[in-house]
């Protein structure tokens, strides 16, 4: 008999307080057949003790080590732990836990490495600035011009990993600051086979986004394009599925 | 022949920057402003004269010397921000140390 999937929910969380407790609660209503592990990034305010309250495993960061870095530290505990897979789940309420499972189906029939739920994919109603669908409009056009694969929303931080994926990204040195395009550049090119799947998703409720102001989106694109440029130069390009 | 020189070393700066970068011996994000300055150098040695047309823009009479003075603001900007890295570093270094020892004193019972 085949055993059964060890499935993890990884959910940095930094100041959210008024959102974390809906979030697991929907989890564990309509994801159950998974754990929970919320990785609480140096919060001033108390969502380590919501967390704690809800009986989900919760590690702290003992610094605030930024979004990237929790992640990290979630795919860490998930390969010390022997995870066959991980789901991304953002604190602040944007991802639907019903969806996810539409991301774990996904990953299991295409024999895929990652799987990245897209708001863009299809037209799933989701009411996106303009600047941030021009942003993502960009990378996508560059990653069909690197990698010669459309992905829609490599912003996306909804995505889950297989087994292969949670040790490449555990055993990475300086994981990136923002995993977005250019992770998925630096893995199609490693030969890890990625697929996209439509997702419907909310807009956060409470809170600040971490992509706010005008100075942060501005870093962000150049900070992209130049970390694009050394992956391309890092990495050489594989067959897709000869990542072993 | 001069000119030549200043663009071999200034090729030789930029290689170097993207070697160091591609065997991982130096990290993306660390990199972006010594890559900056070798893209610089490498444009100042190819049109050497841009330097004079810029000192005309700031109503500097000798365009080396406005030069040095880009040169030094760079570099006091690089010592600036890794004297800030150190302390902030330090001070991570010393946090985890606590907490090393307090986890090993809780083992310990």
């Amino acid at each position: 008999m085949k055993k059964k999937d060890k499935v993890l929910f990884v959910i940095p969380a930094y100041n959210e307080a008024e959102n974390i407790e809906k979030v697991i609660k929907e989890l564990k209503k309509d994801a159950a057949f998974a754990d929970i592990l919320v990785i609480n990034d140096c919060s001033k305010d108390n969502t380590e003790e919501i967390v704690r309250k809800n009986n989900v495993n919760c590690i702290n960061n003992i610094f605030n080590m930024r979004y990237a870095m929790a992640v990290q530290t979630g795919i860490k505990y998930a390969y010390e732990n022997d995870y066959d897979y991980i789901i991304q789940f953002d604190a602040d309420g944007q991802h639907i836990a019903k969806e996810a499972i539409k991301l774990l189906d996904t990953i299991k029939k295409t024999d895929s490495d990652i799987v990245i739920g897209s708001r863009y994919l299809k037209d799933m109603g989701y009411p996106c600035p303009f600047m941030r669908r021009f942003g993502t409009k960009i990378f996508e056009i560059i990653i069909k011009l690197i990698c010669h694969q459309r992905i829609a929303d490599s912003l996306s931080g909804f995505q889950c990993l297989n087994k292969d994926v949670i040790e490449y990204y555990s055993k990475m040195g300086n994981y990136p600051e923002y995993p977005d395009a250019n992770l998925v550049i630096e893995m199609l090119r490693a030969g890890y086979k990625i697929t996209e799947v439509p997702v419907k998703m909310r807009l956060r409720e409470n809170g600040e986004s971490m992509h706010g102001g005008i100075i942060k989106p501005a870093q962000y694109m150049i900070n992209m394009f130049y970390t694009i440029f050394f992956i391309i130069i890092q990495t050489p390009i594989k067959k897709v599925g000869s990542k072993k | 022949m001069k000119k030549v020189y200043f663009i071999i070393i200034a090729v030789f700066a930029f290689i170097y920057v993207i070697y160091e970068v591609r065997q991982r011996k130096f990290s993306i994000k660390e990199s972006f402003w010594w890559f900056i300055a070798s893209v610089v150098m490498l444009f100042l040695a190819i049109f050497p004269y841009s330097i004079d047309w810029i000192a005309k823009k700031f109503n500097v009479s000798y365009g080396p010397s406005l030069l040095f003075v880009f040169c030094i603001i760079f570099l006091i900007f690089i010592n600036f921000r890794n004297s800030k890295k150190i302390a902030e570093q330090q001070e991570k270094i010393i946090e985890l140390s606590q907490q090393v020892a307090i986890l090993k004193e809780k083992n310990r019972r």
